[in-house]
């Protein structure tokens, strides 16, 4: 399949400004986006994400490595054109209205006047700024102005977006309305790579992640390969009745989760439902479910920042190498 | 228009937009008419045969000294503000070369500049039609020249932005204008027989290095000429306009080889 991005051996270091120390962002991180993906890019704080995408937009030259950009270097004019980016926490000409920022943006992509004056009043009505575009962008706030980010990201109707953490500041309703955004821009046959600290979005959208913590790539693979090969626990549902035990204390039970009041999760080994399920009966229990345990996307990216790994990543995915 | 000039008059536009919505600018636009309203009091204490000669002179040099103000001041913060507040993050991933963002900076800067020497001098006219003091077109041309000067101090000023700080880049770009407003000098003390640098081989090392490298803005200020009626030709006017756009490009050259470079981390 023709690549939109290609990451071969990508190393990216620089020095602090004072003490000229070294400090390695990035270590030879390699992966691939087919055209069409939704790739979520994935880890903490300090992983070298939004150094990557940088790279990937040419903010910021690789110390070693091949970056492929849409088939071209990410500094190519003809690859720009094709081309979204949301950087991390944008900020804007915010003297400027929506519609003036997108005018000066448009121009820069080459779209003529009579194109910018059909295509933007569309693109803020679609990322729900139409009412609001005759409003200096400084007196927005954090998630009006990522919609405006998101529009800019939108504007040349791109091959690729790049998004770095497209959910920051949004509410729930903002949030929705990006994920069916993202989701769109897939079913138009884009491609869409994305950093999110919102694992549960990710693993909604993602066809497919990588996982990175300071610098090194932990994982990489579709989310079945990396999630659904399940584990050797069991959750067990329950709802408590009035004067039922601490769930924590039925024999068997290695941890409980609190679900929501009197609903709580109880987690066992698989050798072990049996018991439970019968201690948490007697004990007055209503069982809600039963069900195999799977790694959630959130205890993959904490158990590789934590530096052990998942006990077993699935089949198809590889840890530590490019996919 | 080809691309590239439409990419660079839509940079040019929103640098103007920025300047002009900008509070400080508006200050020094209060500041512009303050200072030329100031030469005609000045021009009220002199002896009534000065009169005039005052209100040009100190009219001249006032609208010439803002607007390399005003160079100075929004060429240094422009520039760093698009890189310390990251908005060149949104900018350069667009299909644009970095020299043409440059260029655009450079040229939205210039139309800022044409803005505020047309204001000040509106003023200027004014106070001097309140004096009775003829108008003359080497006037026009005495301020095209000052256009021209505040136009090469502001491609230093983003030359300097383009890798320094705005105290640094401030300080470099008056040094440019103050070393430059000096080179007649310095050019006069190398071509006299005494003085040290005649005797110190070092310090006329330094000072015919000075001269070759600085511009010399002693050729955009003709303010005597004005004064004392000594026409103002159009080749001298096209001439410093040459010399400007050389060291405009020279300046230019060396911002984009820096910016060219540069890394966003």
């Amino acid at each position: 399949m023709d690549d939109a991005i290609v990451v071969e051996g990508l190393v990216k270091t620089f020095r602090t400004p004072l003490r000229r120390r070294k400090v390695e962002a990035v270590r030879s991180v390699s992966f691939r986006v087919g055209r069409g993906e939704i790739f979520g890019f994935l880890g903490p704080n300090g992983a070298g994400k939004t150094t990557t995408i940088k790279v990937l937009v040419g903010l910021v030259r690789p110390t070693a490595g091949r970056v492929t950009v849409l088939g071209g270097a990410p500094d190519d004019m003809g690859v720009k054109r094709r081309l979204g980016f949301l950087p991390e926490q944008p900020y804007f000409y915010d003297y400027l209205k929506p519609t003036e920022l997108l005018d000066v943006f448009g121009a820069l992509f080459g779209m003529s006047r009579a194109e910018r004056r059909r295509v933007i009043p569309d693109l803020l009505d679609r990322v729900g700024l139409g009412a609001a575009k005759d409003r200096a962008i400084r007196k927005f706030s954090k998630g009006m102005q990522q919609r405006v980010g998101i529009a800019q990201a939108l504007l040349n109707d791109p091959d690729l977006v790049i998004l770095d953490e497209p959910m920051s500041g949004l509410d729930p309703i903002g949030r929705r309305e990006v994920i069916d955004l993202i989701a769109s821009l897939k079913a138009r046959g884009k491609t869409v790579f994305f950093s999110s600290h919102i694992l549960a979005d990710v693993e909604r959208l993602a066809d497919r992640v990588v996982i990175l913590d300071r610098g090194v790539m932990k994982a990489s693979g579709t989310l079945p390969e990396l999630l659904g090969q399940g584990t050797d626990e069991r959750e067990v549902v329950l709802r408590a009745a009035p004067g039922s035990p601490d769930p924590a204390s039925l024999p068997g039970v290695s941890r409980v989760e609190a679900l929501s009041p009197g609903l709580v999760r109880a987690i066992c080994p698989a050798g072990r439902s049996d018991p439970v399920l019968a201690a948490a009966l007697a004990a007055g229990f209503a069982v809600v479910s039963v069900a195999e345990r799977r790694m959630t996307l959130e205890e993959l990216v904490v158990s590789h920042a934590a530096g052990a790994g998942p006990g077993g990543i699935g089949a198809g995915g590889t840890a530590g190498g490019a996919s | 228009m080809t691309a590239a000039v439409v990419r660079i008059s839509a940079i040019a536009r929103n640098t103007f937009v920025e300047a002009a919505r900008n509070r400080a600018f508006v200050g020094l636009g209060v500041a512009a008419v303050g200072l030329v309203v100031s030469s005609m009091v000045l021009s009220g204490l002199a002896l009534s045969d000065q009169q005039s000669r005052v209100l040009v002179d100190f009219g001249l040099f006032s609208i010439a000294l803002l607007e390399v103000v005003i160079a100075i001041v929004l060429g240094v913060i422009l520039v760093f503000k698009e890189i310390d507040r990251k908005t060149f993050y949104l900018v350069l991933p667009k299909p644009v070369h970095r020299h043409e963002v440059l260029a655009g900076k450079f040229a939205g800067l210039l139309g800022v500049l044409a803005v505020a020497l047309v204001l000040m001098a509106a003023a200027w006219f004014a106070s001097l039609a309140s004096r009775d003091v003829e108008f003359k077109p080497d006037m026009a041309k005495a301020l095209a020249l000052v256009w021209m000067e505040a136009a090469l101090v502001t491609s230093a000023a983003i030359f300097f932005s383009s890798f320094a700080t705005p105290v640094m880049s401030g300080v470099f770009s008056l040094g440019v204008f103050l070393v430059g407003r000096n080179v007649a000098v310095l050019e006069e003390l190398l071509a006299g027989t005494k003085g040290p640098l005649v005797h110190n081989p070092l310090a006329r090392t330094i000072a015919e290095t000075t001269v070759f490298v600085f511009p010399d803005l002693t050729r955009f200020g003709v303010g005597r000429e004005v004064i004392l009626g000594i026409p103002v030709g159009w080749d001298y006017v096209g001439a410093a306009a040459l010399y400007c756009a050389g060291y405009c490009l020279f300046f230019g050259a060396l911002a984009s080889l820096v910016f060219r470079r540069r890394e966003f981390l």
